[in-house]
């Protein structure tokens, strides 16, 4: 399919439906980046962007590991900040308050058990600013030694269907890339009722001091975040299109409108944008306006259009 | 959003909203050895108050987009110089890894990405306060605004001790010795300028030398060990201390949680939103790396 006249930006409709929740446009913050939202509100109008999700949650305020707590690493960010965050009853009774209307907020959820999840989904439904939940999977998991849920296809299946009965809102999956088989991954969620996956989450990786000859962070192992695994998260987001047919919400170095479009060419419905919020603070508005503008340039009257519209002259894709 | 005051200087005083900017590099100066002065002109700038940073881009920002070095540096705002209608901004800095290299090589009209003024100031003086500086390397950097607000402070005094490994390493001691009323002393590790030793070995004679404990207070900021000596010594004088930690940082306002610092009272406090300025007395040392 080639596309030839240009319209214009404001003829073009951004709009998309993410698994039941409906966005202004396609571009989401993610979680652990964008604080509870109202961080943002000197630098960036919360009404510009398509929504965001806020930190993960737990049942009871969680504190983190001990500090150093980030590195620097070629065009990444490596982090292990653990589970720190204020919990479910403070989010939902003083940060939720403090936005304003017109703000699509996802909320995250992560526990050390099936149950605590479960937990803290009921808690989250029926919230009235909570337009859909988020299931963290990146998340040790204590009683299987440690290993994340989302490592394991059956523990991932298990935390799945327990999320799901706990809640009636729209339910993402959000995936580990620490992981053989994304695709298989994906289907798990599908199988078990989630409306929708975001992927990537951190990508574990290890950084060391030379003259130190110590690992960098305290807790050793982090998270590698930022440009330097923008192709390994498109590549999943790619496998993980041809896997399910579930809405996908792509996550992983997107720091541009032109890093998120091959997200959404992909097979992405919808992006979110994490630790380039960091370096700029407002470049998640620059990014919706910047789609809106390609599906202009490119013909494209929906954004929703975009998603899939990937050309691929080799034929089908080989899994 | 309320519109604050420029250059808040009292105590619970609100501080200017954040913004973030493209900053145009008017020079970039050689203060010597590896030290940098870079001034800077942020439209719209809101002014600061003493003890507030800024994260600056680690360089120039370039006709194509560079994501290495990834993070913005965080600098403590040295002082406002009088601009074209609203001032500019000084910033001292240490050429050390790659973020500070880039920044020195900016030439004049460049563009470094700027988000400021972040984090909470110190606190108001005392009563007659004697306030005592004490500034480690680029940790002076920190100091130099509160200085000459702590000048304004009736029947106050003002000392700024000084420590560097070597004369080279000193940064700003100019701008300190040209203020009003302070008095300035300087340590170095080698004894190439002042005397030979540590700034808390100078901080140690200041205080031993009869100070009123009630009006004292020392403020520190510079590497952890010289803070929390810094800290140690007030105390057995009896005497309160400030600090300003430089601990690593990705965004600089409070949504990263990389920069938490653990606290005395147990938990952590975010660096970047609840200090860098802390009372010495609330951190948890031994647990800074
Ligand atoms: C609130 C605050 C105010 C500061 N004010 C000043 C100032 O006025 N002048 C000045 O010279 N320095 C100041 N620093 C320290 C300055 O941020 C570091 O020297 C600088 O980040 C080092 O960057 P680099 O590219 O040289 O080093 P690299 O080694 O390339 O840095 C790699 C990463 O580590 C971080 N990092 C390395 N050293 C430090 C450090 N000492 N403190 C914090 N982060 C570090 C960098 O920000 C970067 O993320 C301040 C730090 C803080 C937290
Ligand atoms: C400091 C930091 C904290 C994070 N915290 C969370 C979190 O609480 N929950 C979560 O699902 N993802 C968390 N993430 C992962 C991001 O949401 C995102 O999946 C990942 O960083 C990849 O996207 P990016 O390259 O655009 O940053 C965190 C990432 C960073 C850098
Ligand atoms: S630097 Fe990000 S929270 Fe402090």
């Amino acid at each position: 399919m080639t596309r030839s006249a240009e319209l214009l930006p404001e003829n073009v409709d951004s709009a998309v439906d993410l698994a039941g929740i409906p966005l202004r446009n396609p571009v989401l913050t993610a979680s652990g980046t964008f604080g509870y939202g109202a961080e943002f509100s000197p630098f960036l109008d919360l009404t510009r962007i398509g929504g965001f999700v806020a930190k993960s949650l737990t049942l009871e305020p969680r504190f983190g590991n001990p500090p150093p707590r980030i590195a620097e690493a070629p065009s990444a960010l490596l982090n292990a900040i653990s589970l720190e965050n204020v919990g479910v009853e403070a989010f939902v009774r003083e940060k939720l308050p403090a936005l304003p209307e017109g703000v699509t907020i996802i909320a995250s959820i992560f526990e050390t058990s099936i149950e605590g999840y479960g937990e803290v989904a009921k808690r989250l439904t029926g919230v009235p600013r909570v337009a859909g939940l988020e299931v963290n999977a990146s998340c040790p998991h204590v009683e299987a030694g440690g290993i994340e849920f989302g490592q394991s296809p059956s523990v991932l299946a298990e935390l799945v269907r327990t999320v799901r009965r706990s809640t009636d809102v729209p339910l993402l999956v959000k995936l580990s890339p620490n992981v053989t088989s994304i695709s298989e991954m994906a289907k798990v969620c599908e199988a078990e009722g989630a409306d929708g996956i975001s992927l990537i989450n951190a990508v574990q990786a290890l950084e060391v001091d030379v003259e130190t000859r110590r690992p960098v962070l305290a807790n050793r192992l982090g998270g590698l975040s930022g440009p330097a695994i923008r192709p390994i998260a498109l590549r999943m987001v790619w496998q993980a299109a041809q896997a399910v047919s579930i809405p996908i919400c792509g996550i992983g170095g997107i720091a541009s409108a032109e890093d998120a479009v091959k997200f959404l060419l992909c097979g992405a419905t919808a992006v979110q944008v994490g630790t380039s919020n960091y370096l700029n603070p407002a470049v998640a508005g620059e990014i919706a306006d910047g789609i809106v503008a390609y599906a202009a340039r490119h013909g494209f009257a929906k954004v929703a259009e975009l998603t899939g519209a990937l050309l691929d002259p080799v034929g089908p894709p080989q899994s | 959003m309320v519109k604050t005051p420029r250059s808040p200087s009292g105590p619970g005083e609100p501080v200017p909203e954040p913004l973030r900017a493209g900053a145009t590099v008017l020079e970039v100066l050689d203060e010597g050895g590896a030290n940098r002065r870079i001034r800077v002109r942020v439209e719209g700038w809101p002014g600061f108050a003493a003890g507030q940073f800024v994260m600056i881009g680690a360089g120039p920002v370039m006709a194509a987009p560079r994501t290495d070095p990834l993070l913005p540096r965080p600098m403590a705002i040295y002082r406002e110089i009088d601009g074209s209608g609203s001032p500019d901004l000084e910033i001292l800095f240490k050429v050390g890894g790659r973020g500070t290299a880039l920044l020195s090589e900016a030439r004049a009209g460049d563009v470094v990405s700027l988000v400021g003024p972040l984090g909470t100031p110190f606190p108001g003086a005392i009563p007659g306060e004697q306030a005592i500086l004490v500034g480690g390397g680029t940790g002076v950097a920190s100091i130099y605004q509160l200085a000459r607000e702590r000048t304004r402070v009736r029947d106050g005094s003002v000392s700024v001790l000084f420590g560097a490994r070597s004369a080279g390493d000193l940064m700003g001691v100019d701008d300190f010795e040209a203020l009003d009323a302070v008095a300035v002393s300087i340590a170095t590790e080698d004894g190439s300028r002042g005397s030979s030793g540590l700034v808390t070995d100078l901080l140690a004679a200041a205080l031993a030398d009869g100070i009123d404990s009630s009006r004292a207070r020392v403020y520190a900021c510079g590497p952890v060990g010289m803070m929390r000596r810094a800290a140690e010594v007030a105390k057995t004088h009896g005497i309160g201390c400030v600090v300003s930690l430089e601990n690593h940082m990705a965004c600089g306002f409070g949504v990263c949680l990389g920069c938490a610092a653990p606290l005395s009272a147990g938990g952590f406090g975010l660096v970047c939103r609840e200090g860098p300025v802390f009372d010495a007395e609330a951190v948890a040392w031994e647990g800074l790396p």
